[in-house]
């Protein structure tokens, strides 16, 4: 923020308003004191230092309100081809500042290859092809791509946008988790999970398929060889055990997202060893480390789902009935200390966090899943940060709350992390969560 | 268990002071405080750093200064500045009847003292040691600035419309506002036991100097939103007749976009909606006007204008 500060102030110069050193160093103290959190606060804070006159304020509410503008995409049927603008830039024409290291730029791709994850990407010497144009754009396809659902239609919250009335519309599991609903309506919803969670455990379980190459397949070649008196004539071969993977879980669990996220830990619960191999981080504008509470909280996930206790007229809070054994989602969530569910998202500051904590997720075999929304409030959404975090991991999964044609309106700045993300899932309703979480243990 | 003493506010401490304490406090004595006037006040507590509020009269820059030292519990020491203001009315004069009447009570024990001298030279040696006392704190009577930087008790000096005195004064508050100190010749220099919290008001009549401005928070203070002053007049004056509130706001903010020669500021619409209270009123015909327009527009030349074509004004 400092350098942003700093842009500021050039900015206020440039249109004639004198600011001095002291000044400046005392709207540095001032935004310190107030946060920024609230953009009014910081507003009125760099008013108050940096003005002098009614001359100098009318400049600098003009030049506050372009700075500080939530970063403009164009439609999706507008956006420039290859090459003519990632998002990142475009923000910054329009005279929003720009992250703090904007100058980190993604690594040029001068020995990229068609089809390269962003860190095989960024090692030397392993891609011949001259570089293509428009690396970002071609990342955050890729994320699209690797969708295998996102792939057959453009989105599926919205083709798949079941009509009023029908029997598609009464399933829970096709719900919308971010429209607002009665703790009877979630309570519906979180009924499902036990079934899912076994159908998911079904499924995933006959996994093993015969490979190629890799180790003996034992067991199968003692059942082929029973046709040919016991000689194993060919020895069936199975894919490589896999090294043990490492998963690191980062769910906002802001008001709009927090439903979603205590419907995916509770199914990740059962699959995942919490604590041992994955961590889970909760967030709403800072990382907290929640697996022991949540694996705590998930122990007995599947026992009977306590009846309401909400009474009529409160607003009922997302994941109050999500609730395994007793202690719902929300209740939890406050007994966590340093986790205010109330404050607003802030993607950036997150990210930026647990990109400088000890418990950043680094390893070749560490899987990086977030959960959210990417509405960062107008916040510097960072987008290096993640960056960061992705070259240290072997895949970044993000799991997005929202329908595919809301990412980037408003305040959402998920198309600026399209490029540092492997794949991305549009887990709008129960069965989009369950796609996600059979994506990430397929790549377990 | 703390003894409570009626009427006294203990002082806050400045890192208790936070931009929504400040509201709530604001609020509860009747002022709806914006979060700019909320932020700046925090800053100007924690920075240390006067603050000056400009902005056209009547939009409430002095109430911010009055419950600020109420929100501190503190005492408002007001400086009203006038051209002709000099350092003897703002800071400090020497009590001259004072010493009169102690120099003519003393004038025996002078005399003996004076008597002891051997010669001229020592005379006037010991007449000085002797006329110092004259000029120690007893005789010095403590104007607005010198009472702000010499009280024990946390102070907020009110320097209320600075636009109106000489720059001379205004280099003078210099030293005030930059180092809470000031100078007096025959006593040296005296610093603030606490530092007085300093807010300025200025109407904007002339421009102030770039030096004062940079050592204060500014914060222009404009005449409030229509959603802002309904919420004023409600608090004010609850009980005007339903639905009239509204029309007094609109009323004054379109008076405020004509060119009067003083717009209403806020205390004269809060006039205006008592005195609406006071006749009974529950409309505003033309005649409820005539009774009443004095309470809000302070120009005869204004009322005549607004009563000819009140219509206008009310559309």
């Amino acid at each position: 923020m400092i350098s942003a500060l700093a842009r500021f102030v050039d900015a206020l110069r440039a249109e004639g308003v004198v600011v001095s050193p002291a000044e400046t160093l005392d709207a540095g103290r001032a935004l310190d004191l107030v946060g920024l959190e609230e953009k009014r606060a910081v507003h009125a804070a760099l008013k108050a230092t940096l003005v002098k006159d009614r001359r100098a304020a009318e400049v600098f509410d003009r030049l506050f309100q372009r700075f500080f503008a939530p970063p403009v995409f164009p439609r999706r049927e507008q956006r420039p081809g290859a090459g003519e603008g990632e998002p990142s830039n475009r923000r910054n024409q329009g005279g929003g500042i720009p992250p703090p290291d904007a100058d980190r730029k993604p690594k040029a791709p001068d020995n990229a290859t068609e089809g390269q994850s962003p860190r095989r990407r960024a090692e030397p010497g392993k891609g011949v092809k001259p570089p293509a144009p428009a690396p970002d754009k071609r990342r955050r396809d890729r994320a699209l791509r690797n969708d295998r659902r996102q792939s057959e239609i453009p989105s599926r919250a919205q083709a798949s946008r079941p009509k009023p009335g029908s029997a598609r519309a009464e399933d829970p599991t096709h719900r919308i988790l971010a429209a607002r609903m009665s703790t009877d309506e979630e309570r519906r919803i979180a009924h499902e999970v036990p079934r899912l969670i076994e159908a998911l455990r079904l499924g995933l379980g006959r996994r093993l398929v015969r490979a190629s190459s890799g180790r003996p397949w034992v067991r199968r070649a003692l059942r082929e060889s029973v046709a040919t008196g016991g000689v194993p004539f060919t020895i069936p071969m199975r894919a490589p055990k896999p090294r043990r993977t490492r998963v690191v879980v980062l769910a906002d669990v802001s008001f709009s997202t927090a439903r979603a996220a205590g419907l995916f830990l509770w199914m990740a619960a059962s699959f995942l060893k919490l604590g041992r191999n994955t961590r889970t981080l909760l967030f709403v504008d800072r990382p907290v480390d929640a697996t022991e509470a949540i694996r705590r909280w998930a122990a007995r996930a599947g026992a009977a789902l306590p009846a309401s206790q909400t009474a009529p007229s409160r607003r009922p809070r997302p994941g109050e009935s999500i609730a395994p054994h007793g202690v719902s989602f929300a209740d939890m969530i406050d007994t966590l200390p340093d986790l205010n569910p109330h404050a607003p998202s802030d993607y950036g500051t997150a990210f930026h966090a647990l990109l400088t904590s000890p418990k950043r997720p680094r390893g070749r075999n560490t899987v990086l899943v977030i959960l959210g929304d990417a509405r960062t409030n107008r916040f510097d959404p960072l987008p290096w940060t993640l960056e960061e975090l992705s070259r240290g991991c072997r895949a970044v999964i993000w799991l997005a709350s929202e329908p595919r044609p809301k990412w980037g309106s408003e305040d959402s700045v998920l198309p600026l992390y399209l490029p540092w993300i492997d794949l991305v899932v549009e887990a709008t309703d129960l069965a989009g969560l369950a796609h996600g979480l059979t994506e990430l243990i397929r790549r377990l | 268990m703390g003894l409570r003493v009626a009427g006294y506010t203990p002082p806050m401490a400045s890192e208790a002071v936070t931009a929504s304490s400040i509201s709530r406090t604001f609020a509860e004595s009747g002022f709806i405080c914006s979060p700019e006037v909320a932020v700046s006040l925090f800053l100007t507590e924690r920075l240390g750093k006067p603050l000056l509020l400009e902005g056209p009269p009547g939009v409430g820059k002095t109430e911010i200064a009055k419950l600020w030292a109420k929100y501190h519990g503190a005492q408002l020491v007001r400086l009203q500045c006038y051209e002709g203001l000099d350092e003897a009315k703002a800071l400090y004069e020497w009590s001259y009847g004072k010493q009169m009447l102690y120099a003519q009570l003393l004038r025996d024990k002078m005399g003996e003292a004076l008597a002891r001298a051997a010669d001229l030279a020592s005379a006037i040696a010991l007449l000085r040691d002797e006329a110092d006392a004259f000029f120690s704190r007893d005789f010095l009577l403590a104007r607005p600035l010198l009472q702000a930087i010499l009280s024990e008790r946390p102070v907020v000096l009110l320097i209320d419309e600075v636009d109106r005195s000489d720059e001379e004064f205004e280099a003078f508050l210099l030293e005030v506002l930059s180092d809470n100190q000031v100078s007096i010749p025959e006593l040296g220099t005296l610093r603030a036991l606490s530092p007085p919290r300093v807010v300025l008001t200025s109407n904007d009549t002339r421009e102030l100097s770039d030096a004062l401005r940079r050592r204060c928070l500014y914060l222009h203070v404009d005449y409030p939103s229509f959603a802002d002053e309904l919420r004023i007049i409600e608090a004010r004056a609850p009980g005007l007749a339903a639905g009239l509130a509204e029309r007094v706001v609109r009323f004054a903010q379109s008076l405020r976009r004509a060119d009067l020669r003083k717009a209403p500021g806020i205390a004269e619409v809060v006039d205006w909606a008592l005195a609406l209270i006071a006749v009974g009123a529950d409309g505003l015909p033309h005649d409820v006007l005539r009774q009443t327009l004095g309470a809000l527009l302070k120009n005869r030349e204004d009322v005549e204008r607004v009563l000819s074509d009140p219509a206008h004004f009310r559309a």
